[in-house]
Protein backbone atom coordinates (compact mmCIF):
# COMPACT_ATOMS: atom_id res chain seq x y z
CA UNK A 1 0.00 0.00 0.00
CA UNK A 2 1.17 3.22 -0.94
CA UNK A 3 1.84 6.37 0.75
CA UNK A 4 -1.42 8.06 -0.74
CA UNK A 5 -3.64 5.14 0.40
CA UNK A 6 -2.23 4.88 4.01
CA UNK A 7 -2.91 9.35 4.59
CA UNK A 8 -5.88 8.79 3.41
CA UNK A 9 -7.14 6.07 5.41
CA UNK A 10 -5.93 7.80 8.21
CA UNK A 11 -7.93 11.10 7.12
CA UNK A 12 -10.45 8.39 7.65
CA UNK A 13 -10.38 8.59 11.38
CA UNK A 14 -12.14 11.89 11.00
CA UNK A 15 -15.87 10.01 10.92
CA UNK A 16 -15.28 9.71 7.41
CA UNK A 17 -17.82 6.56 6.61
CA UNK A 18 -17.90 5.02 3.03
CA UNK A 19 -20.12 3.00 2.07
CA UNK A 20 -20.97 0.70 -1.01
CA UNK A 21 -24.10 0.49 -2.70
CA UNK A 22 -24.37 -2.40 -5.39
CA UNK A 23 -26.99 -4.94 -6.07
CA UNK A 24 -29.10 -5.90 -9.39
CA UNK A 25 -29.60 -3.43 -12.55
CA UNK A 26 -33.11 -1.81 -11.79
CA UNK A 27 -32.92 -2.23 -7.90
CA UNK A 28 -32.79 1.57 -7.56
CA UNK A 29 -29.58 2.43 -5.83
CA UNK A 30 -29.20 5.69 -7.90
CA UNK A 31 -32.79 6.87 -6.80
CA UNK A 32 -32.11 5.73 -3.03
CA UNK A 33 -29.05 7.83 -3.15
CA UNK A 34 -30.52 10.45 -4.84
CA UNK A 35 -33.51 10.82 -2.91
CA UNK A 36 -31.62 10.02 0.50
CA UNK A 37 -29.42 13.68 -0.82
CA UNK A 38 -32.92 15.31 -1.42
CA UNK A 39 -32.11 15.56 -5.32
CA UNK A 40 -34.98 15.42 -7.80
CA UNK A 41 -35.83 11.21 -8.84
CA UNK A 42 -38.22 11.81 -11.83
CA UNK A 43 -35.27 12.04 -14.21
CA UNK A 44 -33.05 8.62 -13.78
CA UNK A 45 -31.75 6.63 -16.30
CA UNK A 46 -29.38 3.33 -15.96
CA UNK A 47 -26.28 3.84 -14.38
CA UNK A 48 -23.44 2.81 -17.10
CA UNK A 49 -20.69 3.79 -14.72
CA UNK A 50 -20.90 5.06 -11.25
CA UNK A 51 -22.16 7.69 -8.83
CA UNK A 52 -20.74 9.29 -5.86
CA UNK A 53 -22.34 11.57 -3.32
CA UNK A 54 -20.88 12.58 -0.17
CA UNK A 55 -23.10 13.78 2.49
CA UNK A 56 -23.22 15.06 5.87
CA UNK A 57 -25.41 12.91 8.17
CA UNK A 58 -24.90 13.49 12.05
CA UNK A 59 -21.95 14.35 11.84
CA UNK A 60 -20.80 12.09 9.74
CA UNK A 61 -18.89 12.24 6.48
CA UNK A 62 -20.63 9.94 4.54
CA UNK A 63 -18.86 9.00 1.08
CA UNK A 64 -21.66 6.78 -0.87
CA UNK A 65 -20.88 4.89 -4.18
CA UNK A 66 -23.59 3.53 -6.60
CA UNK A 67 -22.59 1.36 -8.84
CA UNK A 68 -24.26 0.07 -11.99
CA UNK A 69 -25.62 -3.16 -11.92
CA UNK A 70 -25.94 -4.08 -15.32
CA UNK A 71 -24.56 -8.10 -15.57
CA UNK A 72 -21.99 -6.35 -17.79
CA UNK A 73 -20.55 -4.16 -15.38
CA UNK A 74 -20.62 -6.61 -12.15
CA UNK A 75 -16.84 -7.17 -12.95
CA UNK A 76 -16.52 -3.39 -12.28
CA UNK A 77 -17.73 -3.95 -8.74
CA UNK A 78 -14.61 -5.06 -7.46
CA UNK A 79 -12.56 -2.45 -8.18
CA UNK A 80 -14.85 -0.28 -5.53
CA UNK A 81 -14.37 -2.67 -2.68
CA UNK A 82 -11.48 -0.97 -1.44
CA UNK A 83 -12.07 0.83 2.30
CA UNK A 84 -15.69 0.02 2.05
CA UNK A 85 -17.04 0.13 5.95
CA UNK A 86 -20.31 -0.95 4.79
CA UNK A 87 -22.16 -2.30 1.85
CA UNK A 88 -26.04 -1.61 0.86
CA UNK A 89 -27.69 -4.37 -0.93
CA UNK A 90 -30.39 -3.31 -3.03
CA UNK A 91 -33.19 -5.94 -3.88
CA UNK A 92 -36.02 -4.49 -5.99
CA UNK A 93 -38.76 -6.36 -3.92
CA UNK A 94 -40.86 -6.74 -6.99
CA UNK A 95 -38.81 -8.89 -9.36
CA UNK A 96 -39.83 -12.00 -8.15
CA UNK A 97 -38.18 -13.37 -11.66
CA UNK A 98 -34.26 -12.77 -10.44
CA UNK A 99 -34.27 -13.19 -6.93
CA UNK A 100 -32.34 -15.92 -7.43
CA UNK A 101 -29.86 -14.21 -9.35
CA UNK A 102 -29.90 -11.56 -7.01
CA UNK A 103 -29.15 -13.60 -3.92
CA UNK A 104 -25.97 -15.82 -5.84
CA UNK A 105 -24.59 -12.15 -6.49
CA UNK A 106 -24.86 -11.26 -3.01
CA UNK A 107 -23.58 -14.43 -1.68
CA UNK A 108 -20.78 -14.44 -4.00
CA UNK A 109 -19.97 -10.50 -2.43
CA UNK A 110 -19.88 -11.91 0.87
CA UNK A 111 -16.80 -13.76 0.23
CA UNK A 112 -14.91 -10.88 -0.83
CA UNK A 113 -11.76 -10.74 1.14
CA UNK A 114 -11.78 -6.76 0.87
CA UNK A 115 -15.29 -6.89 2.21
CA UNK A 116 -14.80 -8.50 5.19
CA UNK A 117 -15.77 -6.94 8.08
CA UNK A 118 -18.41 -4.36 6.81
CA UNK A 119 -22.00 -3.47 7.78
CA UNK A 120 -24.37 -5.23 5.43
CA UNK A 121 -27.61 -3.37 5.39
CA UNK A 122 -30.41 -4.95 2.64
CA UNK A 123 -32.79 -2.64 1.62
CA UNK A 124 -35.64 -4.46 0.12
CA UNK A 125 -36.82 -2.02 -1.88
CA UNK A 126 -39.89 -0.81 -4.02
CA UNK A 127 -42.30 -1.50 -1.39
CA UNK A 128 -44.65 1.21 -2.61
CA UNK A 129 -45.43 -1.54 -5.70
CA UNK A 130 -48.44 -3.63 -5.61
CA UNK A 131 -47.40 -7.54 -5.26
CA UNK A 132 -43.96 -6.61 -4.26
CA UNK A 133 -42.22 -9.27 -1.54
CA UNK A 134 -42.19 -8.38 2.02
CA UNK A 135 -38.98 -8.17 3.66
CA UNK A 136 -39.34 -11.15 5.45
CA UNK A 137 -40.26 -12.99 2.51
CA UNK A 138 -36.99 -11.71 1.50
CA UNK A 139 -34.86 -12.36 4.33
CA UNK A 140 -35.70 -15.83 3.33
CA UNK A 141 -35.12 -15.91 -0.36
CA UNK A 142 -31.81 -14.43 0.27
CA UNK A 143 -30.77 -16.91 2.98
CA UNK A 144 -29.61 -14.06 4.93
CA UNK A 145 -30.04 -15.79 8.35
CA UNK A 146 -27.00 -17.86 6.90
CA UNK A 147 -24.60 -15.12 6.86
CA UNK A 148 -22.37 -15.41 10.17
CA UNK A 149 -19.40 -13.29 8.22
CA UNK A 150 -21.07 -9.69 8.38
CA UNK A 151 -23.68 -7.79 10.53
CA UNK A 152 -26.36 -7.58 8.47
CA UNK A 153 -30.05 -6.41 8.83
CA UNK A 154 -32.88 -5.99 5.91
CA UNK A 155 -35.25 -3.12 5.94
CA UNK A 156 -38.77 -2.67 3.50
CA UNK A 157 -37.88 0.54 1.98
CA UNK A 158 -39.08 2.63 -1.05
CA UNK A 159 -36.84 4.98 -2.84
CA UNK A 160 -39.98 6.85 -4.26
CA UNK A 161 -41.50 8.17 -0.83
CA UNK A 162 -38.38 7.74 1.37
CA UNK A 163 -39.97 5.15 3.79
CA UNK A 164 -37.03 3.49 6.04
CA UNK A 165 -34.27 5.12 3.91
CA UNK A 166 -33.30 7.14 7.08
CA UNK A 167 -33.65 4.28 9.54
CA UNK A 168 -31.36 2.07 7.23
CA UNK A 169 -28.61 4.03 7.33
CA UNK A 170 -28.43 5.19 10.73
CA UNK A 171 -28.49 1.33 11.77
CA UNK A 172 -25.58 1.36 9.08
CA UNK A 173 -23.69 3.81 10.89
CA UNK A 174 -24.28 3.10 13.84
CA UNK A 175 -23.06 -0.19 13.39
CA UNK A 176 -19.69 1.12 11.56
CA UNK A 177 -19.44 3.67 14.61
CA UNK A 178 -19.54 0.81 17.14
CA UNK A 179 -16.64 -1.33 15.21
CA UNK A 180 -14.22 1.71 13.99
CA UNK A 181 -14.78 4.94 16.03
CA UNK A 182 -14.90 3.50 20.00
CA UNK A 183 -11.49 2.99 19.31
CA UNK A 184 -10.11 6.52 19.53
CA UNK B 1 -8.43 -2.24 -19.86
CA UNK B 2 -10.24 0.09 -21.99
CA UNK B 3 -7.60 2.81 -22.04
CA UNK B 4 -6.27 3.35 -25.57
CA UNK B 5 -3.44 5.71 -24.14
CA UNK B 6 -1.57 3.30 -21.38
CA UNK B 7 -0.42 5.67 -18.74
CA UNK B 8 2.27 3.25 -17.20
CA UNK B 9 5.16 5.20 -19.43
CA UNK B 10 4.98 8.09 -16.95
CA UNK B 11 8.67 8.59 -15.68
CA UNK B 12 9.62 10.96 -13.17
CA UNK B 13 13.24 11.77 -14.49
CA UNK B 14 15.30 13.50 -11.73
CA UNK B 15 18.00 15.57 -11.87
CA UNK B 16 19.43 14.34 -8.27
CA UNK B 17 20.21 18.11 -6.83
CA UNK B 18 19.80 18.58 -3.41
CA UNK B 19 21.91 15.58 -2.41
CA UNK B 20 22.88 16.76 1.24
CA UNK B 21 23.99 14.79 3.84
CA UNK B 22 21.39 14.75 7.10
CA UNK B 23 22.47 12.86 9.85
CA UNK B 24 25.54 15.20 10.79
CA UNK B 25 24.60 13.79 14.70
CA UNK B 26 23.39 10.48 16.21
CA UNK B 27 23.71 11.78 19.73
CA UNK B 28 19.60 11.68 20.27
CA UNK B 29 16.10 10.21 19.70
CA UNK B 30 15.32 14.26 18.40
CA UNK B 31 17.26 12.41 15.33
CA UNK B 32 14.35 10.43 14.02
CA UNK B 33 12.08 14.03 14.68
CA UNK B 34 14.71 15.28 12.59
CA UNK B 35 14.39 12.97 9.77
CA UNK B 36 10.91 13.49 9.67
CA UNK B 37 10.70 16.81 9.18
CA UNK B 38 13.58 17.18 6.84
CA UNK B 39 11.61 14.37 4.44
CA UNK B 40 8.04 16.71 4.90
CA UNK B 41 10.36 19.54 4.00
CA UNK B 42 11.40 17.91 0.76
CA UNK B 43 7.85 16.20 -0.04
CA UNK B 44 6.80 19.97 -0.05
CA UNK B 45 9.96 20.99 -2.44
CA UNK B 46 8.99 18.14 -4.77
CA UNK B 47 5.38 18.93 -5.40
CA UNK B 48 5.94 22.80 -6.17
CA UNK B 49 9.44 21.98 -8.28
CA UNK B 50 8.33 21.84 -12.12
CA UNK B 51 9.47 18.11 -12.61
CA UNK B 52 6.29 17.14 -10.42
CA UNK B 53 4.06 20.10 -12.16
CA UNK B 54 5.29 18.56 -15.58
CA UNK B 55 4.20 15.06 -15.02
CA UNK B 56 0.58 16.02 -13.52
CA UNK B 57 0.38 18.13 -16.70
CA UNK B 58 1.43 15.69 -18.75
CA UNK B 59 -1.27 13.24 -17.24
CA UNK B 60 -3.95 16.37 -17.83
CA UNK B 61 -3.09 16.45 -21.22
CA UNK B 62 -3.19 12.78 -22.01
CA UNK B 63 -6.61 12.08 -20.62
CA UNK B 64 -8.71 15.10 -20.22
CA UNK B 65 -10.68 14.44 -23.21
CA UNK B 66 -11.95 10.91 -21.38
CA UNK B 67 -13.74 13.42 -18.83
CA UNK B 68 -17.19 14.75 -19.31
CA UNK B 69 -19.26 17.50 -17.66
CA UNK B 70 -21.94 14.96 -16.49
CA UNK B 71 -22.56 13.95 -12.71
CA UNK B 72 -22.33 9.90 -13.62
CA UNK B 73 -18.84 8.97 -13.96
CA UNK B 74 -17.01 6.86 -16.47
CA UNK B 75 -15.42 3.38 -15.31
CA UNK B 76 -12.91 4.63 -17.21
CA UNK B 77 -12.17 7.43 -14.97
CA UNK B 78 -11.32 4.81 -11.68
CA UNK B 79 -8.88 3.31 -13.92
CA UNK B 80 -7.24 6.59 -14.68
CA UNK B 81 -7.25 8.18 -11.35
CA UNK B 82 -5.18 4.46 -10.14
CA UNK B 83 -2.66 4.49 -12.37
CA UNK B 84 -2.14 8.72 -11.67
CA UNK B 85 -1.93 7.83 -7.88
CA UNK B 86 0.76 4.92 -8.66
CA UNK B 87 3.10 7.57 -10.90
CA UNK B 88 3.04 10.38 -8.42
CA UNK B 89 3.78 8.55 -5.99
CA UNK B 90 6.74 6.72 -7.91
CA UNK B 91 7.85 10.12 -8.39
CA UNK B 92 7.79 11.19 -4.74
CA UNK B 93 9.77 8.40 -3.84
CA UNK B 94 11.99 8.45 -6.61
CA UNK B 95 12.96 11.51 -5.77
CA UNK B 96 13.13 11.21 -2.10
CA UNK B 97 15.16 8.52 -2.66
CA UNK B 98 17.68 10.71 -4.59
CA UNK B 99 18.09 13.31 -1.48
CA UNK B 100 17.70 11.02 1.25
CA UNK B 101 20.35 8.30 1.70
CA UNK B 102 18.68 4.62 2.41
CA UNK B 103 14.99 6.25 2.15
CA UNK B 104 12.07 3.63 2.50
CA UNK B 105 8.74 4.32 1.59
CA UNK B 106 7.62 1.34 4.44
CA UNK B 107 9.98 2.93 6.99
CA UNK B 108 8.64 6.53 6.00
CA UNK B 109 4.74 5.37 6.24
CA UNK B 110 5.12 3.73 9.21
CA UNK B 111 6.46 7.13 10.80
CA UNK B 112 3.50 8.87 9.53
CA UNK B 113 1.11 6.03 10.99
CA UNK B 114 2.85 6.77 14.27
CA UNK B 115 2.44 10.27 14.01
CA UNK B 116 -1.36 10.72 12.54
CA UNK B 117 -2.20 12.97 15.45
CA UNK B 118 -0.07 15.39 14.29
CA UNK B 119 -1.06 15.46 10.59
CA UNK B 120 -2.70 18.48 10.36
CA UNK B 121 -0.59 20.50 7.37
CA UNK B 122 -1.27 21.72 4.63
CA UNK B 123 1.33 19.26 3.03
CA UNK B 124 -1.35 16.39 3.74
CA UNK B 125 -4.15 17.92 2.13
CA UNK B 126 -2.35 18.39 -0.70
CA UNK B 127 -1.50 14.82 -0.50
CA UNK B 128 -4.66 13.76 0.23
CA UNK B 129 -6.22 15.76 -2.88
CA UNK B 130 -4.08 13.51 -5.26
CA UNK B 131 -6.00 10.67 -4.19
CA UNK B 132 -9.33 12.14 -3.67
CA UNK B 133 -11.39 11.06 -6.52
CA UNK B 134 -14.03 13.67 -6.53
CA UNK B 135 -10.33 16.08 -6.32
CA UNK B 136 -8.93 14.16 -9.05
CA UNK B 137 -11.95 14.35 -11.63
CA UNK B 138 -12.32 18.14 -10.61
CA UNK B 139 -8.94 18.89 -11.69
CA UNK B 140 -9.48 16.72 -15.10
CA UNK B 141 -13.13 18.70 -15.73
CA UNK B 142 -11.06 22.46 -14.69
CA UNK B 143 -8.34 21.39 -17.24
CA UNK B 144 -10.99 20.74 -20.07
CA UNK B 145 -12.89 23.28 -19.23
CA UNK B 146 -9.56 25.58 -19.74
CA UNK B 147 -8.60 23.81 -22.76
CA UNK B 148 -11.90 24.26 -24.65
CA UNK B 149 -12.24 28.17 -23.75
CA UNK B 150 -15.44 27.27 -21.07
CA UNK B 151 -14.18 29.08 -18.65
CA UNK B 152 -16.52 29.95 -15.62
CA UNK B 153 -18.70 33.22 -17.09
CA UNK B 154 -18.85 35.61 -13.98
CA UNK B 155 -20.98 37.58 -16.23
CA UNK B 156 -24.10 35.74 -15.16
CA UNK B 157 -22.94 35.75 -11.15
CA UNK B 158 -22.20 39.92 -11.49
CA UNK B 159 -24.99 43.01 -10.94
CA UNK B 160 -23.78 45.99 -11.53
CA UNK B 161 -26.54 48.60 -9.59
CA UNK B 162 -26.12 52.30 -11.22
CA UNK B 163 -24.83 54.75 -8.63
CA UNK B 164 -28.20 56.62 -8.67
CA UNK B 165 -29.98 53.88 -7.29
CA UNK B 166 -27.79 52.96 -4.74
CA UNK B 167 -29.61 53.00 -1.15
CA UNK B 168 -26.38 54.51 -0.09
CA UNK B 169 -23.71 56.91 -1.66
CA UNK B 170 -21.25 54.72 -1.57
CA UNK B 171 -20.72 52.81 -5.18
CA UNK B 172 -21.26 48.77 -4.52
CA UNK B 173 -21.05 46.23 -6.58
CA UNK B 174 -23.18 43.34 -5.83
CA UNK B 175 -22.62 39.57 -6.67
CA UNK B 176 -25.72 37.94 -6.72
CA UNK B 177 -26.03 34.40 -6.08
CA UNK B 178 -27.70 33.60 -9.59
Amino acid sequence: MGLLTILKKMKQKEKEVRLLMLGLDNAGKTTILKKFNGEDIDTISPTLGFNIKTLEHRGFKLNVWDVGGQRSLRSYWRNYFESTDGLIWVVDSADRMRIQDCKQELHSLLLEERLAGSTLLVFANKQDLPGSLSSEDIKKMLDLDNIKSHHWRILPCSAVTGEHLLEGIDWTIDDIASRIFTMD
Amino acid sequence: MMMSNSPGDFHCLSLGEDQEELFTENSNSNVVDTQFDIIIGYIEDIIMEEKFQTLQNSFLERFYKEFEETEENKFIYTDIHKEYVNVLEKCLEDELSMRVPDFSMIEFTKQIIERKSELDGEIFEILLTFSDFVAFKDMFLDYRAAKEGKTVDLSTGLTITSYSEMPCDRGEINFGQN
